[in-house]
């Protein structure tokens, strides 16, 4: 009734099928976990970074393999070790004994999908190397600096920080994926639903029955279409109060950056646009708020020895800002 | 050894040698003797034998504070003999009402350092619990018909159908079907709307055409804002 009432300003048809389409692919191998595939494909609209933190054995990698594996861009898989160096990641320069000259070697960030499996088992050191690229889409070696191509996405996976053999990742690093999406043990049924899946067929041949669906001018263009959504002034300031509380917080140590509010505004944007609307509404932005504030902001010392967590600080940030209404 | 060995050890007690004692007189010449007042003097006068208090001149204007604050807590309370019919029963009163005082402010500095409210004591109940530093609005104080009409004839119809809407979250919370909060969201609404089962499509729609108006920024004539009010209104009938 309301799509009779208010014609669309932004055509988000090719944008709609687009996402049904994923959200297919992605079904046809993941058990339940919606509101993961959500964010998935929020993260590649809006032109994000994505963390998937979970236990070992709830899908991270598979998840992030299927995103890559539905669009047909580029794909290049990168295991963090504790000894990796950062020219394995960003490419060295290579003495050429018929040119008698070095030249560049491109690493495997040259790509447009990049899964970083178990990115917190490299150090700090390594870390940095993803720094530029991440932030910049570049890379610069031996004083060149090269472009990466677009669309340019890294999909980490990672162990919650207690597990063994995990590094704390710099908050600057944190501070560059636009979601940290936590990925949760499945419910009974929907482990049963796995087991039966399993049992029925192989993963293997499911995981080759999964298509691209999308390719890179595809994603280009919708992601031009997310930018040019609809944002009431009324909205951005209830983004950035909410940004502006986790800094005041004193439950809070470190708060969260501008570079969140705008992580916020975009990803609500493309939320919105995943519901079939060309303008962002109070909800699109409470519903990104903790995955993109909370890997982002860090708990004081007494908090965190009280058992809470920077999704419950967020919640709690959430409750005390009135809904711009 | 030899003790342990004797088997039954036997008290002896001797006899007094004498039934009384004769106490002789003190013949001796007690000489008197006086302070030397002016030996006292002396050491009065000197600096080292002044350790009773320090001279109020020494002190500074925070310690002189001080002392004098609590000469005066001593004379309030400290002991003083009252003789007589005369004898004034204020600085008994006083004294009282000054510890009374004292404990009501303890008591009410640790109330509201514990957060508890004091509403109960003037026999009101919170209405609304709001945990915000301020609250833009309060729907249950708005007078929704006169502002609408004063909207209207500015010709805003999209401040109207605000208004509208709010209307509908007040009558809502009215019928008890929401928790009006300023921090819901519209979805937080249409889930209350949801568990109550009415209404739950026709409330959906409502909060839709709200949110295209207000956040979408769509533009609203007169005609779309009339069929807009209607299902507004008749929402609000059902809901009776």
């Amino acid at each position: 009734m309301e799509q009779e009432m208010f014609n669309q300003r932004t055509d988000l048809s090719q944008l709609s099928q687009a996402v049904e389409q994923i959200r297919l692919q992605l079904s046809k191998i993941i058990v339940g976990q919606q509101n993961t595939i959500d964010l998935l494909i929020a993260g590649l609209l809006a032109n994000g970074h994505l963390l998937l933190e979970g236990v070992p054995g709830v899908a991270k990698t598979l998840s992030a393999k299927l995103v890559a594996k539905s669009i047909d861009a580029t794909f290049s898989r990168i295991q963090f070790t504790p000894d990796l160096m950062p020219s394995d990641v960003l490419g060295t320069a290579v003495f050429s004994p018929k040119t008698a000259e070095f030249q560049f070697r491109q690493g495997p960030i040259f790509g447009n999908i990049i899964l970083v499996d178990e990115i917190n088992r490299a150090p700090a050191k390594t870390q940095s190397a993803l720094f530029e690229a991440m932030e910049e889409r570049q890379v610069t070696v031996d004083g060149h600096t090269y472009k990466l191509a677009e669309p340019f996405m890294v999909l980490a996976t990672q162990n919650p920080v207690e597990q063994e053999g995990t590094y704390r990742l710099p908050e600057a690093q944190l501070d560059r994926f636009l979601f940290k999406i936590e990925i949760k043990y499945p419910t009974l049924e929907e482990e049963i639903e796995i087991l039966t899946q399993q049992h029925q067929q192989d993963t293997q041949h499911q995981l080759e029955d999964v298509k691209p669906v999308l390719d890179v001018k595809q994603i280009m263009a919708l992601r031009a279409v997310i930018k040019s959504l609809f944002v009431e002034p009324k909205l951005l300031a209830y983004a950035a109060q909410i940004v502006h509380e986790t800094r005041e917080n004193k439950s809070l140590y470190l708060g969260a950056s501008p570079r969140a509010s705008l992580a916020m505004i975009n990803s609500a944007k493309a939320i919105a646009a995943m519901a079939g609307r060309d303008f962002v509404t109070p909800d699109d932005i409470v519903k990104v708020a903790t995955p993109v504030l909370a890997h982002r902001v860090m708990l004081s010392p007494e908090k965190e020895m009280e058992g809470l967590t920077t999704a419950d600080i967020i919640a709690q940030i959430i409750k005390k800002i009135e809904v711009p209404r | 050894m030899g003790l342990l060995a004797q088997k039954n050890p036997r008290f002896v007690i001797g006899k007094p040698t004498q039934d009384t004692i004769a106490l002789k007189l003190d013949s001796s010449k007690t000489q008197i003797r006086e302070f030397d007042n002016e030996a006292i003097q002396k050491y009065k006068a000197e600096k080292a034998f002044q350790y009773g208090e320090e001279d109020s001149k020494e002190l500074g204007w925070w310690d002189r504070f001080w002392r004098s604050f609590w000469d005066w807590i001593d004379s309030l309370f400290g002991e003083r003999q009252i003789t007589g019919s005369k004898a004034s029963v204020w600085p008994t009163v006083l004294k009282y009402v000054t510890i009374g005082v004292c404990i009501g402010i303890i008591v009410f500095v640790i109330f509201k350092l514990a957060g508890i409210d004091f509403k109960w004591l003037a026999g009101k109940s919170k209405a609304i619990e709001v945990p915000y530093d301020e609250s833009l609005e309060n729907i249950h104080e708005i007078s929704f018909d006169d502002e609408i009409e004063n909207t209207l004839q500015n010709g805003n119809y999209r401040l109207a159908v605000r208004l509208l809407y709010l209307q509908t979250l007040k009558h809502l919370s009215d019928k008890g079907v929401i928790d009006w909060l300023p921090n819901k969201t519209n979805l937080a609404y249409v889930k209350e709307v949801q568990k109550q089962g009415k209404g739950y499509e026709a409330f959906v729609s409502l909060t839709n055409q709200f949110e295209y108006i207000w956040y979408g920024d769509f533009s609203v004539d007169k005609a779309t804002f009339a069929h807009i009010q209607q299902s507004f209104q008749q929402f609000n009938e059902d809901l009776r």
